[in-house]
């Protein structure tokens, strides 16, 4: 039987991560290289190994083999072939697996890549990365196995999950299983779920080079910061992706008419990727000043453990959340897992305290030092403030007995001001220079955005009339914006002005020649137009809702929805579809008709609400099908008019592309931005190579 | 000479020291604590409905706008039954329970229904469909829920006479199995 063959495969993995943990640790300790290159050996090996496995379990969905659990339960035959394959991560089992798998394929591209140059780490990288991929494997292996088979034993009411046959007992195959919950049966299921984890399994690899330079005093140097630097960023990046793509799918599918709604799984993925955020900046700390040592450290594990914190909370149901359909006995396992994690790595952050010393102090409070200084504290308020608002049911049911779940009003109130403050930072941290910045030159450097933003929210104010706190929030957003802009403005004169070069030639050499720095404003410039959707979402929603009859509309701002009819059929994967027609009008000018609809899974039981969207760049009008009468004559609508919504979506794009800029390597930058110590030359393992 | 750095680092390091030891208890203290906070929120989510012990009071609306609360009925058999309308294994239990009900409306046995996470409409569908006549109400908050920490739906509880819980049913109930728990109950002495 091929489930046999994943099976076996599943558990040589799990022997091979179990190996190369210890073989590479014992090798290390003792000095024993022939153990740590057999530790490598065997933890590239798993990932083919767990590939395997995987290719079997989807191979089972795609097949339908009913005779698996794991099958059973997510898969079914009304399922396209494509969502069948994905239900690969639709259920706990087969994501715990696909986990694993990400975790050791990021570990073996690390052991290609990297084996040379990081030789002295590689012992404690492996350990450490083999111990955490080996904890994953064992929970698949031991506590949800997807290849369990479902048995009949003789007299029993209900069956039995086993991997071999129970004793009278008969194997059991099913006509036809549960399938996914309805709402995973989405678009969305192809990338966000898969993008998440890319990017929370990711971050293993920067916190094992981080353990790793800590047991091997590497820490004291900079090589592995700027190893694990485009590290992090592959998985920040596929984060931020996760981020963006569920709060698209959940603006398509979930029928609130928001895309943020600070629930505790939103919050589990947003804390690791805003101290993850604050890494990437503080690492440019110690790569130019040799500064924040200790604080890299702390970032590193903060954001690796708070991943691991997210995932424990919405896994085990401690804190309940839209996500959390699935409890088991994972529960136990991964509490030792991450109490491990925790005290472990502040243990031995602790023992190499003493050798993490700053080379720098800040010499002034208006400089980039200052700046990066501040923005990190931000970031961590914004985390301390999400992780309060998150673990607070827990909390009050503890001290008071009573969970309170505090809503998106604490969080926003919260977070707000904290953002705010970050956005103009970021608006202005680019120009300050390191060390000492005379305030004369900044003010230069800032006036003419300062003025232009003022202007263009004032006469938006003046003309819309709007909230004090929307005029605010664009003025916010026009300020970065023209600071940012400005950046690349200067670059391109400089070019054209010194080397003659037209603006378009200046402006792709200028990116060319200083991937880092110019991908870096892009992604500036992409939180930018987040922000701007965020504030359309917080100042100009506009809401409405009402019920009328054939022929009748319900009017929203300029808008005007017309109902015409109300019509039911059969919709592919075992839907009815209650499907609304209505026109959408503005200023008495039709525009085009909308069709929202809810769909019912008939095995499931199951309503799903799906909006029709007018979209344009600027506004979406989003209707929702809330209620109709049952002779089909009058129906009820909840209509939303989101403004700015499609810049979450432009800016999470524009996110990505700055993202593969700044990774890039630029040829012959390392040279012209790193600066090297007094006594470097000698001791810098990469100039000794060459 | 050579003392000199000795006596530096008497001088100097004590206050550091302290620091950093106080950095480092309040380090271990903050993860410890939330380490114990997660531990017992893991444990009340493993541990699943409460099933023995005085039953958790509530007062639930119905529907139709009248209330009960659960410290009043000492002295009647209560079954409380967790369901909703989205629910399929609710459904092959429903009939049932409204049977047993009619059974013993007059002979000191109450039965509550809350509904859970629903909407008011497909709820009174539900209702109507069955023509469930026990008193029925949402669970505003989830508040009974959470008190009776349900895993899931359907759940059914057993409330004595004293007002002590008797056990809970998990997944659809089939003949003759409430009978019997309401039998058992009923038999037992109150003063």
């Amino acid at each position: 039987m091929i489930a046999d063959i994943g099976l076996i495969t599943l558990t040589i993995a799990f022997i091979f991560t179990v190996y190369a943990t210890f073989a590479s640790a014992y090798g290390g300790w003792r000095g024993r290289w022939d153990l740590v290159e057999s530790a490598r050996n065997a933890s590239l090996l798993a990932f083919p190994f767990l590939t395997v496995s995987v290719i079997v379990i989807v191979y089972s969905l795609y097949v339908l083999d009913f005779s698996l659990a794991y099958v059973y339960d997510v898969s079914s035959q009304a399922m396209s072939p494509f969502l069948r394959m994905a239900a690969l991560w639709g259920g706990q089992q087969g994501s715990i697996l696909f986990w694993a798998w990400m975790m050791a394929g990021f570990v073996a591209a690390v052991l290609l890549r990297k084996w040379e140059r990081d030789r002295e780490m590689m012992p404690y990288f492996i350990a450490t990365a083999m111990l955490t991929t080996a904890f994953f494997v064992g929970v698949v292996l031991f506590i949800t196995n997807p290849f369990m088979r479902l048995w009949h034993i003789e007299g029993a009411a209900e069956l039995t999950q086993a991997l071999f046959q129970p004793a009278n007992s008969m194997p059991y195959y099913p006509e036809d299983g549960g399938g996914l919950n309805p709402l995973l049966r989405h678009f969305g299921m192809i990338g966000h779920p898969p993008t998440t984890y890319l990017g929370f399994t990711g971050f293993v690899i920067p916190f094992s080079f981080a353990i790793a330079a800590l047991i091997t005093g590497q820490s004291r140097g900079d090589e592995w910061i700027r190893t694990t630097r485009r590290w992090t960023l592959v998985a920040w990046i596929f984060l931020s992706i996760g981020l963006i793509l569920g709060g698209r799918w959940a603006y398509d599918v979930l029928g609130w008419g928001g895309f943020w709604g600070w629930d505790p799984v939103e919050n589990a993925m947003l804390m690791p990727w805003l101290t993850g955020t604050a890494f990437l900046h503080s690492v440019m700390m110690t790569e130019k000043r040799g500064m924040m040592k200790r604080w890299n450290m702390v970032l590193i594990i903060l954001t690796y453990s708070l991943a691991l914190f997210g995932t424990f909370i919405t896994r085990t149901g401690v804190i309940s959340s839209v996500h959390a359909f699935t409890k088991s006995a994972l529960g136990p396992a991964f509490f030792a897992f991450i109490g491990l994690t925790f005290i472990g790595s502040v243990t031995i952050l602790y023992l190499r305290w003493d050798t993490l010393k700053s080379e720098h102090t800040l010499e002034s409070f208006i400089s980039r030092e200052s700046a990066f200084v501040l923005q990190n504290m931000l970031f961590l308020a914004i985390t301390f403030v999400v992780f309060w608002g998150t673990i607070f049911p827990l909390i009050s049911e503890l001290v008071t007995g009573i969970k309170i779940t505090v809503g998106p009003p604490y969080f926003q109130k919260a977070t707000g001001p904290l953002f705010f403050v970050l956005v103009i930072l970021m608006g202005i941290a680019p120009l300050l220079a390191w060390r000492k910045q005379a305030v004369r030159t900044f003010g230069k450097a800032i006036w003419i955005p300062f003025i232009a933003s003022l202007g263009i929210a004032g006469i938006w104010g003046y003309t819309h009339r709007m909230h004090p706190a929307s005029i605010l929030g664009l003025w916010l957003v026009t300020f970065s914006l023209s600071t940012t802009l400005a950046e690349f403005w200067k670059g391109v004169q400089a070019r054209h002005a010194t080397r003659g070069e037209n603006p378009f030639t200046a402006f792709i050499n200028l990116i060319g020649r200083n991937h880092r720095r110019y991908g870096g404003y892009i992604i500036h410039l992409s939180v930018v137009l987040i922000a701007l959707g965020f504030i359309g979402d917080a100042n100009f929603k506009l809401e409405t809702q009402g019920t009328v009859s054939s022929g009748e509309s319900l009017t929203i701002g300029d808008y005007q929805l017309q109902f015409e009819q109300l019509r039911a059929y059969p919709g592919s994967d075992g839907r009815e579809i209650i499907e609304a027609v209505t026109t959408l009008s503005q200023d008495g000018e039709v525009i085009r008709t909308l069709n929202p609809r809810r769909d019912y899974f008939t095995v499931q039981q199951q309503p799903v609400t799906v909006p029709g969207v007018y979209s344009t760049p600027g506004k979406d009008v989003y209707v929702l099908l809330v209620g109709w009468d049952d002779s089909g004559q009058s129906a009820t609508f909840k209509i939303y008019v989101n403004s700015f919504i499609n810049w979450v979506w432009i800016g999470g794009l524009m996110m990505i592309v700055g993202t593969i800029i700044a990774a890039w390597n630029t040829p012959g930058q390392r040279e012209a931005t790193y600066v090297l110590k007094p006594g470097a030359l000698t001791s810098h393992p990469l100039l000794q190579e060459s | 000479m050579t003392k000199l750095p000795l006596n530096e680092q008497e001088v100097q390091s004590p206050p550091t020291a302290d620091r950093k030891r106080i950095g480092v208890i309040i380090t271990f203290a903050v993860i410890l604590t939330l380490l114990g906070l997660l531990a017992w929120g893991l444990k009340k989510a493993q541990a699943g409905p409460l099933d023995n012990g005085l039953a958790p009071d509530f007062t639930i609306t119905d529907f139709d706008g009248r209330t009960a609360t659960l410290s009043e009925l000492r002295g009647q058999v209560v079954v409380i039954n967790f369901w909703a309308s989205w629910c399929p294994p609710c459904r092959e239990e429903a009939a049932y329970l409204e049977e047993t009900w009619r059974k013993y409306e007059d002979k000191g046995v109450v039965f509550i229904g809350v509904d859970y996470v629903d909407t008011e409409k497909e709820a009174l569908a539900y209702i109507a469909e069955f023509d469930i006549t026990y008193l029925n109400g949402p669970d505003i908050g989830t508040r009974i829920s959470q008190a009776y920490n349900i895993q899931g739906v359907p759940e059914t509880f057993f409330v004595a006479k004293n007002g002590e819980l008797r056990g809970v049913h998990i997944g659809p109930m089939k003949s003759p199995q409430l009978d019997e728990k309401i039998e058992e109950l009923l038999a037992e002495q109150y003063p």
